[in-house]
Formats: structure tokens, C-alpha cells, sequence
């Protein structure tokens, strides 16, 4: 957290209030349904690559569980939507239910393990909701998935043209960033980074690290569930590809950029790794060959993301002014 | 007087070396009390075993009469014994001010809800915490830097902000792992002075350190460690010039049987 | 239960030769994770690089097998070494995140790049033996799937040997052991990790060349091998080959059983339940030593 300027501070408020009111006269601005689809996409994955962040830049936690919870999420709101007849909204509910439970369940045993163990516990972990998707065909319908999902349904209006799906989006995505914000800049967030900068020194002053990891680990499940459950219902079907590896490196290249640990470096490459694609008009394949080097080079050359970029090159010039 | 910290028998071995052996002393309130010792001597493993960073294999440690054995270190840190240690340890991110506010949260009455939400019971409990912050980074002589980031301090300037904060919880104890090590020997007697203000205001220190300058103007009571135990102990003039100490800095006397202890 | 004995040993030898390849591509991994400290997660890529380029040069070798082989373990290799020399060494010792991340990016870079040249459609790789093999009794077996196994066989005697006997080996194992030491008496670190990533790129260059014309080849099949190789190494202990041996036999043996006789399904489910409790009640693995155990 570091003391900004007032002139920073009202350029920061004055540029995040525009952004939201372009978004929230996006489909008054486009007919497009593609457009709207993109749109849509890049919201929800950049709640889960904010939820990563909280799990790996304020924890320092590198979970690939992540992915779990998001297809978990998915499924959910399917299986209640069109198996148990519930309205999409309890759908939603539930895949924050079950995922807090799911969330809580693992993580409690698996915080324990160290570095490599963790990382590696967590792509099981994923790998194993991929495989109980595709396995078990009575609740899951298996390979073909649950298709033809229904468009969400409040009091008489439907939510059945790109237009309004969108608006679910964005009431989602906002609540969702509002309240990690919120989480981050609190004194939570600060011990969060603590316990990841040296977590030895944050015991010696009497902070348990499990119960804040733990707290983290959870809150991030469920946010990236219900990301997923809402997801799903853009899609309009939940197969087991929504476990595809893909969206996890999606969210990694968005958390890896933006940098770890800055919840406005996230957001904004979030919003970049949107739009570039459709810019450029890649194939899939090469957009990921591309994030993929991208991945490479960062590490090497930019291991923190912009964000930490920028707040090394702050560091230097306060450094030089003290000389 | 009952003692504030109480250590009786503690072993601890890594894979048969006994690094610490049967070690026991105790340490008064309202002390200044020194550990000294030739390296490998088993200080640093016997601190971590007091301080819940080591599992004793076996003996026990008392914290005002109350027994913190094999408990985590946070646990131990809020029961009142705090710590510094030998690589200076500070949270290189935040700076000066924020890296004592973390140790706010635990010592707080506040909850994790009340933090979220920042609710006036939170906000009252945060400019307590500020306030105190404040008053210990004065303390240390840190004030001028209190916003800048602990990454550009200096390596002595680092040592005093883990000083601070390893006093900010209000603790009964602060063990201090190696306080000059290190330091620029004009600011000795600094770090000195701030430890004997400390003092004053009723805070207990063990202070491990191999100064004996250091040791001598600051201890009012000196416990020397050997092979893994308590050696000796008393003033620290007399500690200083007992023989049995200066051999076991320079070395053994033929007839006594050497102990295969491991540094550290 | 009455089991057909060909049946059986059918299923036992299929096993092995299972079991000897994912061996063969999890020492790899215990091999970088304990030189480097670094899971790669690019392994199950090189792999795949071995088999698209045993696929792409048979034809030039009139679909002869032995310099087909050769070609795709030297470029493999070649490939290994380049990316340790130009892009991992960058990354520090004790940044295992950033190591994971940067082996990540390298596989999305190998995968989605041979998907985008050569598309996802799988392939099928013929040798000069075609389907031909050999009878015994009622079990046929076919050369390939023979001469994989010797292969196998015959590159863990080899490296064997190397890690035992030879000064390039001892160096692995003395740094996996305890790098600061192995400095301390000379050992250039950046020279035993380019040897270890070469070493570990040639043997996943040589499983892929021998898997090649037994099963389909396409751009995701290091995928799900290299995430039962994650298994095996975590089970076996990371950083410890006979544990990483053990275990891929038996895994080897485990999925041909249980596919033999019941859903192929529940297989990979116990592998990963059980990958999971064991991280869980020992995260160092079950046959526990720091460093390259030989023997």
C-alpha cells in the first residue's frame, strides 16, 4: 500500500468511473451479440483471475484448484437449473455453497504442504473434478454435458438476449471486485502479504497463518464459482471442457501480467487480455502460443507483472533520492 | 521471585547430535539477562525451541508459570514472549509504519468482520494501534522514515524496525537474537540505550550476543552456554573472566572428553 | 474369478511395457526436480515433441526405425538444452514459482504451437515393421511394442551406469544432495543442470520416438502422462528414482489390470485420490530421501 498522490488519487477515481459507465452503456454502444459475448467472457474471467490473485498474490498460494471450483460452479448452477428445477439464481447460490464447503474441505488438509506438494495437490485436485465430470454420468450427464441451458429468469423478465445476460455480468463482476477490493485493502489483505512475504516473522508476532490461507483459499473458491456458474449460462451448456487447462492459464496469464498482488494491475489486464484477442483476431491456438511466451519472457524479464514493474522503477527513484 | 521464563532440561537432537542437552536456567522479571556462547553451543537452537520455531525433543519451558512447550510461535508470541532473529527479518514490501501494524491484528480485540467492514470499533482500535506504532518507531529513531518502504533501510536501520516490532504486541519477554551483530560499532551503544529504555518501561530481555562489550554494559545477569547446557551463570564481569568460560571460547582442556555438538 | 492365463499375461506384458515408458519419462522429472529444484511442466510436451518428430522423420528414413529414434532423441535433447541454457537458468535457485510458471509457459508454447501447425487431429505413425511381430503361443506382440520395452530397458541400464559411475552422473546426484556442498568443492552448477535437463529431455524424447507407433500421435498427449508422471514422482518420493521407478511399474501394471478388467474409469480416479492422500500424510513421498538415490 504505498501513500499516493492527491492528483493520482482523482485521476484514479475519475478514470475507474468512466470505465464503469462505458461498461454500463456497452450494449446501448454495440448491437453486436459477438461483442456482448466477448464482453461477457472477459468480466467473469477477470473475477476469477482477481480471485487467483487473492489466492496467490496476497497468499502466495499457487493453486490450480481454482479451476476445480470454476467448473464445479458451472455445473452447479446447471444441474439445479435443469435436473433439480431451481431458477438460475439458486443455482448460483449453490455453486457458492458448495464450493465454500469444497473450498474448505480440501484446503484444510492441503495448506498444510509445503511449496512444490501444494502446486501439485491442486492440479490433482482439478484433474479429479475433471474426471468425476466426465465419470459420473448420473449427475453429470458425462462427455456430452448438460446442454441447452435456459436463459435466467426474475419476475416475469428474461434474460434471454445477449443485452440483458450482460447486465448480469457486470452486476456480478462489480460486486465481486468490489468486495476483493474491499478484502485487500483491509487489514486481512495486509496480513495476507505479510504471512506471504515471510511467514516465520508473521508467526513470531502471533499471526496463525492457516486460518488466514485457509480464509483466502475459500473466498476465492467461491468467488470463481459463482463466476463459473454464471458462466456456464453464457455458454448456454457445461461439458467437462470447461475443466480445460485453458481458462486456468487464462486466468494465470491475466494474475501473472497484471502482477501479483495488485488488484488494479489485474482488472486492467484483465480488460487488455479481452480485447487484444479480438483486435488482433488470432486464432485460438496462436493467442495461447502467444501467452504462452508471454508467460516465459515475464518471468524472466517482468516476474511481478506491470504492476510490480512499475512499483520497482518508484522504488530506484526514491532509492536515488535518498542518496 | 518466581522467574518469568523458566527452562528445565530441554533436549533437542537432529538426527542423533544433541544440539541441545539437558539445557535449564530461568530468567527474572523486569531483567536484562544475557546468553552467551561459544558458536555451536546450541543458543540459537535452544531460542527456537523457547520461541516455537523448534520442537523440543524433550524438558519443558515455562512462561510465567505457565507452560508453552511445543506450542506453534504465534501462540508462544501472544502468550508474551516475542523475538527477533539473526538474519534480520522485516517485511522488505510494506514500510516502516505498515510492517508494525501487521503485528496489530492478533493483539487486537477486533474481528476479521469489524476489519472488513471498518467499523468505528475497528477504526478505534486502528489509531490505538497507529499510535503505539508511532511511539516505538520514535523509540528506535526511525521516525523520519516511517513511510519509506523497509527494502531501501539499511541493514542496521532494519534491525531496530525488527526491534519494534517484535515490541509492539507489548510483550512480557523479547528474546533478541543477535541485536549488534553486524552494526556499525558507533551505534552499539544506541542500540544499547534503547534496549535499557525499554527495560525501564517493564519489558524483559534475553539477549543473545557474542559483544561482550554489548553484554557488559547492558546484562545485569549473564548465562553462559557449552556443548548444548547452561555452563555458568552470574554477573557478567565475573562470567567473563571465569576460566572455565574463556576455555570453552578457546578451546578444551586435556582430560575433558569433547561433545560433537552442531553449530548453530 | 477364472482369468485366461494368455489373457493375463497379455495384460502383464502390456503392463510392463506401460510401465517401463511412464518410468522412463518420471525419472526425467525426478531427475530436474532434483538437480533444479524445478517441476517441469513442460515434460509431458517434450514427449510429445520426441513423438511428432519421429513422425515427421520417418518417411525420410524410408520408415526405419533406428535412426528415426536417434533423430528424434537428439533433437529432444538438443530442444531441453536450449531451454535451460537461454530461459531456466534465468530463474533463481529457491523461485520455484517462477520456475513452474516459466516450464507452464513453455508447454503452452510446445502444445498450442504443434496444435496450430499441425492441428489437433491425431495421427498415426507406420514403421518398417508395420504390425508384424512375434507369437508366442497365443499372445502376439508386436515388434514395436517389444522393442519399446527393450528400449526402456536398455536406457535405465544406461542410466544407470551414467548416475553410478561416471562423473557427469555423480555430479547430479552430489548436487541433488546438497547443491551448497557440491559447490563448495567446484561443481559448476549451471554445467550438471544443462546436463540434467539434457539427460531428462532425451529420455522423454525417447519415450515419445518409441510411443509413437504404438498409440496415436497428436499435440495433447503429453497432457495426460505428464499429470500421472506428477503422480509417480510425488508417490515416489520427488527427487528419488527407484521410488519413481517402483511406482511407474506398478502404475504401469495397476492401469492394465484394472483396464483389463474393469472400467477403464475408475483407474485414473485412484491415482489421483490416492497422489492426494499421500501429499497430504507425507508430502515428501513414500520413500523419502532428499537428493538422487541410485540404489
Amino acid at each position: 500500500m504505498k501513500r499516493a498522490s492527491r492528483s493520482f488519487v482523482g485521476a484514479k477515481a475519475a478514470g475507474i468511473t468512466l470505465a464503469v459507465i462505458a461498461l454500463t452503456l456497452l450494449p446501448s454502444l454495440t448491437s453486436s451479440n459477438y461483442f456482448l459475448g466477448v464482453a461477457v467472457s472477459g468480466l467473469l474471467m477477470t473475477v476469477a483471475a482477481a480471485a487467483l490473485n487473492l489466492v496467490y498474490g496476497f497468499a502466495g498460494l499457487l493453486s490450480f484448484a481454482q479451476l476445480g471450483f470454476w467448473g464445479v460452479g458451472a455445473y452447479c448452477s446447471a444441474i439445479i437449473v435443469m435436473d433439480a428445477g431451481g431458477s438460475f439464481w439458486s443455482g448460483v447460490l449453490v455453486a457458492a455453497v458448495v464450493n465454500a464447503l469444497l473450498g474448505l474441505a480440501f484446503g484444510f488438509p492441503i495448506l498444510r504442504t509445503r511449496t512444490h506438494a501444494f502446486v501439485v495437490a491442486t492440479i490433482t485436485f482439478a484433474l479429479l473434478c475433471n474426471l468425476v465430470a466426465r465419470d459420473w454420468i448420473s449427475v453429470t450427464r458425462g462427455p456430452l454435458g448438460i446442454p441447452g441451458l435456459p436463459a435466467p429468469y426474475l419476475l416475469g423478465y428474461e434474460f434471454d438476449r445477449s443485452a440483458r445476460f450482460y447486465y448480469i455480468a457486470l452486476g456480478y463482476a462489480v460486486l465481486a471486485l468490489c468486495f476483493l477490493y474491499a478484502l485487500g485493502t483491509s487489514r486481512i489483505g495486509l496480513t495476507l502479504k505479510a504471512i506471504k512475504q515471510n511467514e516465520p516473522l508473521a508467526q513470531s508476532q502471533g499471526v496463525a497463518p492457516l486460518p488466514y490461507k485457509l480464509a483466502a483459499f475459500t473466498v476465492a473458491a467461491v468467488i470463481t464459482g459463482m463466476a463459473g456458474a454464471i458462466f456456464a449460462f453464457h455458454l448456454r451448456v457445461v461439458d467437462p471442457l470447461i475443466f480445460d487447462f485453458y481458462y486456468m492459464q487464462t486466468f494465470l496469464i491475466i494474475v501473472i501480467i497484471g502482477g501479483t498482488g495488485s488488484f488494479w494491475g489485474v482488472v486492467i489486464a484483465g480488460g487488455a487480455m479481452v480485447i487484444l484477442p479480438e483486435v488482433l483476431r488470432f486464432s485460438n491456438d496462436l493467442r495461447m502460443v502467444i501467452y504462452g511466451a508471454i508467460l516465459v519472457a515475464a518471468m524472466i524479464g517482468m516476474p511481478r507483472g506491470v504492476a510490480g514493474w512499475m512499483e520497482d522503477r518508484r522504488l530506484a527513484s526514491l532509492r536515488a533520492r535518498l542518496r | 521471585m518466581t522467574p518469568l521464563l523458566e527452562v528445565t532440561n530441554l533436549m533437542k537432537a537432529f538426527r542423533g547430535v544433541r544440539a541441545v542437552d539437558g539445557a535449564s536456567f530461568s530468567v527474572q522479571p523486569g531483567s536484562i539477562t544475557g546468553l552467551i556462547g561459544p558458536n555451536g553451543s546450541g543458543k540459537s537452537t535452544a531460542i527456537d525451541c523457547i520461541s516455537g520455531f523448534q520442537r523440543a525433543n524433550s524438558g519443558s519451558v515455562h512462561l510465567e508459570g505457565r507452560a508453552i512447550t511445543g506450542l506453534p510461535p504465534q501462540q508462544i508470541a501472544r502468550s508474551g514472549l516475542t523475538r527477533t532473529f539473526q538474519d534480520v527479518r522485516v517485511y522488505d514490501g510494506y514500510s516502516v509504519l505498515e510492517n508494525l501494524l501487521v503485528v496489530a491484528k492478533p493483539f487486537e480485540t477486533t474481528s476479521w468482520a469489524d476489519a472488513f467492514l471498518r467499523n468505528a470499533k475497528f477504526r478505534e482500535a486502528e489509531r490505538e494501534a497507529q499510535g503505539r506504532a508511532r511511539d516505538f518507531i520514535d523509540l528506535v529513531g526511525l521516525t523520519k522514515l516511517i513511510d519509506a518502504p523497509a527494502l531501501i533501510l539499511s541493514y542496521g536501520q532494519k534491525k531496530l524496525l525488527a526491534f519494534a516490532a517484535a515490541m509492539m504486541s507489548n510483550p512480557r519477554i523479547v528474546v533478541l537474537d543477535e541485536p549488534v551483530a553486524g552494526v556499525n560499532p558507533t551505534r552499539v551503544n544506541e542500540v544499547a540505550e534503547i534496549v535499557r529504555r525499554a527495560n525501564q518501561a517493564g519489558t524483559t530481555f534475553l539477549v543473545i550476543e557474542h559483544n561482550v562489550e554489548f553484554i557488559t554494559s547492558l546484562c545485569d545477569h549473564v548465562i553462559v552456554f557449552d556443548r548444548g547446557r547452561k555452563l555458568t551463570e552470574g554477573p557478567p564481569l565475573e562470567v567473563h573472566r571465569d576460566p572455565l568460560v574463556l576455555d570453552a571460547y578457546l578451546g578444551v582442556e586435556p582430560g575433558h572428553e569433547p561433545n560433537l555438538v552442531r553449530a548453530g | 474369478m477364472t482369468v485366461d492365463p494368455t489373457y493375463a499375461l497379455e495384460l502383464i506384458l502390456n503392463g510392463l511395457m506401460l510401465g517401463l515408458l511412464y518410468a522412463l519419462i518420471a525419472v526425467g522429472l525426478a531427475l530436474i526436480f532434483g538437480v533444479l529444484q524445478v517441476v517441469n511442466f513442460a515434460h509431458g510436451e517434450l514427449m510429445m515433441l520426441g513423438s511428432f518428430t519421429m513422425s515427421l522423420v520417418l518417411p525420410f528414413f524410408g520408415l526405419s526405425y533406428w535412426p528415426s529414434l536417434a533423430v528424434a532423441v537428439i533433437i529432444t535433447a538438443v530442444f531441453g538444452a536450449a531451454f535451460y541454457e537461454f530461459l531456466l537458468s534465468r530463474v533463481g535457485q529457491g523461485e520455484f514459482e517462477r520456475s513452474i510458471l516459466i516450464t507452464l509457459g513453455l508447454s503452452m508454447v510446445l502444445l498450442y504451437g504443434a496444435q496450430y501447425i499441425f492441428t489437433a487431429t491425431p495421427r498415426m505413425v507406420d514403421t518398417s515393421w508395420g504390425f508384424d511381430g512375434i507369437e508366442i503361443g497365443a499372445i502376439r506382440m508386436t515388434w514395436t511394442r517389444i522393442v519399446a520395452a527393450g528400449v526402456a530397458l536398455a536406457a535405465f541400464a544406461g542410466l544407470y551406469s551414467l548416475l553410478r559411475w561416471t562423473q557427469i552422473g555423480r555430479a547430479m546426484r552430489a548436487v541433488a544432495q546438497n547443491r551448497d556442498a557440491a559447490l563448495m568443492v567446484g561443481l559448476k552448477p549451471r554445467t550438471v543442470s544443462r546436463n540434467a535437463v539434457t539427460l531428462a529431455a532425451a529420455l522423454c524424447g525417447l519415450a515419445g520416438g518409441a510411443l509413437a507407433p504404438i498409440q496415436l500421435v497428436q499435440p495433447g498427449m503429453g497432457q495426460p502422462i505428464i499429470f500421472k508422471a506428477f503422480a509417480l514422482v510425488i508417490i515416489g518420493g520427488l527427487g528419488n528414482i527407484p521410488g519413481a521407478i517402483v511406482t511407474s511399474l506398478t502404475l504401469g501394471m495397476l492401469e492394465s489390470w484394472i483396464g483389463g478388467f474393469y472400467d477403464i474409469v475408475w483407474q485414473e480416479g485412484s491415482v489421483f485420490v490416492i497422489m492426494i492422500v499421500v501429499i497430504i500424510l507425507r508430502p515428501e513421498g513414500l520413500f523419502h530421501r532428499g537428493g538422487i538415490r541410485v540404489g
